[in-house]
């Protein structure tokens, strides 16, 4: 937790740059404590403790402008640091439009770090002990068999606990905390068949709460899935019906969040520039932030220039209702600043009511009948500027809304635009802990290369 | 010790190790790094931002056999670490350990990154004039420049090791590196294009060979790059041209050679050691002794010298890529890849600079001309494996379509994928052009680590390129 001496310190860091000359400094405290258990085949592999504490400085002196960071947090080092980093700054060259953000944009309502409700004091109570049992009660090892005819060959199993700490305060009385506890577990199995062929499944699971993390199914679930893999090949190529499941359907938001971005529009490195207001993607399509969502974890009050975040929709019935301008990129383009970037997207389930509605993966499958439902992604890129993209798939051939064959060592490629005008379903089962809220979603003609 | 950058005395080193073993381990190692990083962006014309990053501290590792206890301490001061240490003992569940070896100096065998100017003592204004004639040499070579995004970053670490053997290391670890991305458009269409060189050495680097090679590079087909178009996908002939192509390398079998997938019995090569695995005549390395390149390392970040490593001779699977505990468990002397991100993460096998010796077919146009419908590729930018299945793909930025043995169609962006050991296999031609690529490359195995590639110009056969049906 962030504490009184910790603000202190961090006012004397800006009373100590603005004694070197400077007009106006924002300073960031990070502080985070990890502990780690890993597990191999059944018995701890390592155990690890992370202890990290950083302080970032921005400076802003005559027109000029420059970002330093240490994990030197002792007043003898930091004043040297401090001298050193002010006087890089002035070599910049000058830059009028950097500046700190307008005070009325800056967020009033984060002074404990536990506004957003993300602490769990659980945390600091979990023993080693726990951590132990922990780690090895949510593994398959020589608890489940593999299917008929496979041998589990290695299973990799982490959990972690952790409390993170962001304090950031400005020259003119910014002060932002934030305070959040994660307990993560996660697992990989390879299986191997009778041939030798291997095969690999992932699971995982996250919660800001103690409490909130289901570890236990983790391990059965990745052997699951590595056994479901068995004789995956590569279907011929062709125009398929394509569903991507929720655990990795955040992949294809990404380039899109990438592209609202002003660091991209600003240097027309972009495939949505001139998009703001247009009806760019289907019409069902709708894409919100919710930064405010109290408890909803990765929710975040301010972004790192103190601004506070607000509930906005990104994406609106297919109309792009949102850039992501900071203050500096704000002033460069010459329009209203909004918020850095987005912190907690959700995609919406399309469509919402009705007999067409599907609420999960499963029913989605039946709705969109036959095509490829895609579970993992391999490699791929997207091109900021065309929004032209190709990506390797893995998956499962479906007909009549059953998984019928794995599939894998296939591709998929088209144009981002294109592809989200052919987005027409959206089910209601996003994973609360994923960095982004995105259920399972079905596209239309996309174009598969394979056999 | 030559330095006193970390404040610490033999005595305390050994103190350290023994607190770290008193839990019952049987390996005990110090990580001390100091590292300075400073950074500058030019954008809009202007160098507006910039700015430096230190990180110091120590990380302690205690080994039971192939257990691993690890935590660091971010000062050097004696009780923190003391602490660290208790912590990393706590992996041996008890028992008496091992006791700390004599003390004694292991000398650097290779001196491969001498830094002719320090970066520490390198005033961060003298880059901005290189980063500004990046752009002017770009837009004096291609009036269609819409933006320029040129950055420079220059690092130095200060480590020192120390083990339960007793051995000490020090090594001094310069990078420096440019790097531009350019935005062109022809008023109908926009694209861009990047490239980055990067080098274990000091402010030398800095030069009008460096800035005319990227401005070169990143304008180098610009016309293509407009005419571009998507290719009907599917399996076909696949010809890699040298130096950057070595990605193929360092996904589809690099990361599988890595001895701990192997160990774990989770690589897609486990148990071939020994085998014929491609064509006779063929060589992959991967190597820390090319001096000044980005994956060089005079000691991996276990005290290891660095060495070459032949993981296929003549197409048969000779070694696997060590740290300390894979060599252990299988026998062997560690290869020096015991490498990490910072004292903030312990060592695991990683990659330096790998790549394929010369081969005997001839020239990358006698490859060229064997192909009826296929593709060449010559820049990429990002790669993946599936380390079980031996799936990789890597990502293409640009190339050519080849009909019947000539070069035809520009094409741009498309993902290739292709399956390991098969795709070993299936190399049909080596070409004897042999190149290292020198480009920004970051390895991102779980922790960063700087890597480099190469490749002679190689004909693979029967991978699946990305593309409209």
């Amino acid at each position: 937790m962030i504490s009184i001496e910790d603000k202190a310190l961090l006012r004397w860091c800006i009373e100590k740059i603005l004694s070197q000359g400077a007009d106006a400094a924002r300073v960031t405290l990070n502080r985070s404590v990890e502990e780690l258990v890993a597990t191999l085949d059944g018995e701890v592999d390592k155990v690890t403790r992370c202890e990290d504490s950083s302080l970032s400085l921005e400076v802003f002196v005559e027109g000029k402008f420059g970002s330093f960071s240490t994990n030197r947090t002792q007043r003898e080092s930091l004043e040297r640091f401090i001298r050193k980093a002010v006087a890089m700054a002035r070599t910049m060259e000058p830059d009028p439009l950097r500046h700190l953000p307008e005070r009325g944009r800056k967020a009033a309502d984060a002074l404990t770090g536990l506004e957003a409700g993300l602490y769990d004091t659980a945390q600091e109570d979990v023993t080693p002990a726990q951590r132990v049992e922990n780690a090895l009660k949510a593994a398959a090892w020589g608890r489940y068999g593999a299917a008929e005819g496979m041998t589990v060959l290695s299973e990799e199993g982490e959990y972690s606990d952790s409390c993170n700490d962001n304090l950031v305060m400005d020259s003119e009385g910014l002060e932002c905390c934030h305070t959040e506890t994660s307990f993560d577990y996660g697992v990989e199995i390879t299986v191997a068949d009778a041939g030798g062929r291997k095969y690999s499944g992932y699971a995982w699971d996250s919660s800001s709460r103690r409490d909130g993390l289901d570890a236990a199914a983790c391990g059965r679930r990745a052997l699951e899935r590595a056994c479901a893999r068995k004789d995956s090949a590569a279907l011929p190529g062709g125009k398929y019906t394509m569903v991507v499941d929720s655990e990795v359907a955040g992949k294809l938001v990404t380039p899109l969040l990438s592209a609202l971005s002003g660091y991209s529009l600003q240097q027309g490195n972009s495939f949505l520039d001139g998009s703001l207001g247009q009806q760019v993607f289907a019409e069902g399509m709708t894409l919100v932030d919710l930064p405010r969502e109290k408890g909803l974890q990765g929710a975040k009050y301010f972004d790192s220039e103190g601004v506070a975040t607000r509930n906005l929709p990104i994406i609106e019935n297919g109309k792009v209702k949102l850039y992501f301008l900071n203050t500096y990129m704000a002033g460069k383009m010459g329009m209203e600043p909004t918020i850095e970037g987005a912190t907690k997207v959700k995609m919406m389930p399309w469509p919402q009511s009705g007999p067409e509605q599907a609420r999960d993966r499963a029913a989605l499958l039946r709705r969109c009948r036959s095509g490829i439902l895609v579970t993992d992604f391999n490699g791929g890129n997207c091109n900021p500027a065309t929004g032209d993209f190709s990506y390797g798939i893995e998956g499962f051939l479906f007909e009549d809304g059953e998984l019928v064959r794995p599939v894998d060592g296939m591709l998929i490629t088209g144009n981002m635009k294109t592809l989200w005008q052919h987005f027409f379903a959206a089910a209601d089962d996003a994973r609360r802990c994923l960095s982004k809220l995105i259920p399972t979603l079905a596209f239309s003609s996309v174009d598969f290369s394979g056999e | 010790m030559s330095n006193n950058t970390f404040g610490i005395r033999m005595e305390d080193l050994q103190a350290l190790v023994a607190e770290g073993l008193s839990g019952g381990g049987d390996w005990c190692d110090l990580f001390f790094e100091y590292s300075a990083y400073t950074s500058l962006m030019l954008r809009d014309g202007i160098v507006s931002s910039g700015g430096s990053h230190e990180d110091y501290g120590c990380g302690i590792r205690v080994l039971k056999g192939e257990k691993t206890g690890y935590a660091y301490a971010e000062s050097t001061d004696m009780k923190a670490l003391r602490k660290a240490a208790r912590a990393a003992a706590g992996i041996a569940g008890g028992g008496s350990g091992a006791a700390c070896g004599t003390p004694h100096r292991v000398e650097c065998p290779n001196r491969l990154y001498p830094a002719g100017t320090d970066w520490r003592e390198f005033e961060s204004a003298a880059a901005i004039p290189w980063l500004q004639r990046i752009e002017s040499e770009i837009r004096r070579r291609e009036s269609r420049t819409l933006k320029v995004i040129a950055s420079f970053s220059c690092d130095m670490s200060e480590v020192l090791m120390f083990n339960s053997l007793g051995e000490l290391t020090e090594d001094l670890r310069p990078m420096g590196s440019l790097a531009v991305t350019a935005i062109f458009s022809n008023g109908k269409k926009v694209i861009n294009n990047n490239a980055s060189r990067s080098y274990r050495a000091g402010a030398e680097m800095l030069g009008d060979a460096v800035v005319q090679d990227l401005a070169d590079e990143v304008v180098r087909g610009i016309d293509e790059a407009f005419e571009a178009r998507r290719p009907k996908g599917g399996k076909m002939s696949v010809v890699m041209g040298a130096g950057a192509s070595g990605i193929l390398l360092h996904e589809a079998m690099g990361h599988a050679f890595e001895a701990d997938f192997n160990r774990k019995g989770q690589s897609v090569f486990s148990g071939r050691m020994g085998q014929k695995i491609c064509r006779s005549g063929i060589n992959i390395v991967d190597d820390a002794c090319l001096p000044f390149n980005r994956g060089a390392c005079n000691f991996d970040d276990e005290g290891v010298p660095g060495q070459k490593t032949y993981m296929v001779t003549d197409g048969v699977l000779t070694s696997f890529l060590h740290d300390r505990i894979s060599a252990k468990y299988y026998g062997v002397a560690p290869t020096g890849n015991g490498r990490r991100e910072s004292f903030r993460y312990n060592p695991i096998p990683r990659m330096r600079a790998t790549y394929m010796e010369n081969g005997s077919d001839g020239s990358v146009e006698d490859l060229i001309a064997s192909v009826r419908k296929g593709i060449f590729v010559d820049r990429f930018s990002n790669g993946q494996v599936k380390i079980g299945e031996g799936d990789f793909t890597f990502f293409v930025k640009s190339g050519r379509l080849i009909e019947d043995g000539r070069l035809t169609a520009p094409v741009s962006d498309i993902n290739i994928i292709g399956n390991g050991p098969k795709a070993l296999a299936d190399i049909r031609a080596v070409a004897s052009d042999l190149k290292i690529d020198e480009s920004q490359w970051t390895c991102g195995k779980e922790q960063s680590a700087p890597v480099s590639c190469g490749i002679p110009s190689v004909l693979v056969e029967n991978l699946t390129v990305g593309g409209g049906q």
